[in-house]
């Protein structure tokens, strides 16, 4: 079976380019995978995982801040709002920003935008959960 | 005829401008390779959601969605992105000089059209200010420590204004970074959003599958797209300010050198004459007690 050829591009950087079997993404609908010969589909994605299937023995996990995925013709694209690779997140860094968050949440001071803190807490909490879900045991943080 | 020690002065004045320069050249360098490195990862983001917006559009939308239609043009807006400080060849002067050649294409036209300018850099917002424009808006001071925020008030300040009608076309002219040396001025049009037809009648456009739906994706895309613009510009503008200095301190620093040497050589002449008129005197006097 040939290979999806998949971008995944964010405001800062192209943080992967390269063929894959498969990619599963967080649709807004629901999560989904898409193979080879998925029909097109454009959807838009919410805060989650991003898996990626190299081959049958590499596997790849990445935090997604959601974002929007294109599939045509088997070139997958995706626009993530930020993406980081489950080796290269930065633990306590997503946890200060989950206290951050939550103190913004319940001290409601005036002017708060609740929306964005309500949108750092989900991204933070995702992080951290797939750290804690994902990272291979064995492999070195390499932000440690 | 300028006395030697006028010419010393103005070596030594000389020189320390050379320095400075100099300074300013190193300065400037390294602050490109950063800018430089910012603005090529921007590039592709700011190209694909570009790209992905063009395959949303359908029929419907270019004569309902407000963000594509085109509205009888009675308030134009141009945003002018110069730098906040001088110092960097014709980089401003070149832009303001463009802008002038849009105000003028539009009078031209005859249409009654109101140009308004939207002032980035602290160098076009003086130069709007002095001719008393109407600014409808600036950021100014932003290029020393470029943030991301600065994008997004802009396009919120433009998004609003364009969809209550103050204005009803936005053009950005920007520097576009092509390389350290070069700069390339770009007209181009943010709001409506421009669509090409002539591709979707070329190409059968393909049957997507949408989630949760064209409408909802177009919306949730079209001001992250927006943003992305905004900010690509901000920062093309800022390395190609960098690069725009950097030229201009070096040759600003080779114009010193030869001046320098040329100063020196005037010098050296001036300083033998003295010498040789001094010789003469004190000979011409030595002979004048000889035969007297």
């Amino acid at each position: 079976m040939a290979d999806l050829n998949i971008e995944i591009v964010t405001p800062s950087k192209i943080t992967f380019s390269g063929q894959a079997k498969s990619i599963s993404v967080p649709g807004t609908d629901g999560n989904f995978q898409v193979l080879f010969n998925h029909a097109p589909i454009m959807s838009t994605l919410e805060i989650g995982l991003i898996k990626i299937n190299i081959d049958n023995n590499k596997t790849l996990f990445f935090a997604a801040g959601g974002g929007t995925i294109e599939v045509n013709n088997n070139n997958v694209l995706v626009l993530a709002d930020s993406l980081e690779e489950v080796i290269s997140i930065d633990v306590e860094r997503a946890a200060r920003a989950m206290e951050r968050a939550k103190k913004r949440i319940e001290e409601k001071v005036p002017g708060t935008d609740l929306e964005r803190a309500q949108f750092a807490l989900k991204r933070a909490m995702n992080r951290i959960l797939i750290v804690e879900k994902y990272l291979p045991k064995d492999s070195v943080n390499s932000r440690l | 005829m300028a006395t030697l020690r006028d010419i010393k002065s103005r070596i030594k004045g000389v020189k320390s401008t050379q320095q400075i320069t100099k300074a300013m050249k190193m300065v400037a360098a390294a602050k490109l390779r950063r800018a430089q490195e910012s603005v090529i990862n921007a590039r592709p983001y700011a190209r694909k959601i570009s790209e992905f917006i063009t395959h949303l559009v359908t029929e419907e939308d270019i004569t309902h969605n407000p963000y594509i239609v085109q509205r009888e043009v009675k308030n134009i807006v141009y945003v002018i992105v110069t730098a906040d400080r001088g110092l960097c060849g014709a980089f401003n002067n070149n832009i303001l000089k463009e802008a002038m050649r849009q105000f003028s294409i539009n009078e031209a036209s005859g249409k009654g059209i109101t140009a308004h300018v939207f002032c980035i850099g602290k160098k076009s917002y003086d130069f709007y200010k002095r001719r008393e424009f109407t600014i409808a808006g600036s950021a100014t001071g932003i290029f020393s420590s470029l943030k991301y925020e600065t994008a997004l008030q802009i396009t919120t300040e433009l998004i609003k204004k364009y969809l209550d009608g103050t204005f009803d076309k936005v053009i950005l002219i920007y520097n576009e970074f092509k390389s350290i040396i070069q700069q390339r001025i770009v007209t181009e049009q943010l709001l409506p959003v421009p669509v090409t037809l002539n591709n979707e009648e070329m190409e059968k456009p393909t049957d997507f599958i949408f989630e949760p739906g064209q409408k909802e994706i177009f919306n949730y895309l079209l001001p992250k797209h927006l943003k992305a613009q905004i900010w690509r510009i901000l920062l093309e503008s800022n390395a190609a300010e960098l690069g725009a200095k950097m030229t201009a301190m070096d040759n600003a620093t080779t114009n010193a050198k030869e001046l320098i040497r040329v100063l020196q050589l005037t010098y050296n002449k001036e300083r033998q004459a003295a010498i040789t008129k001094e010789i003469l005197e004190i000979v011409s006097g030595a002979n004048a007690q000889k035969t007297g």
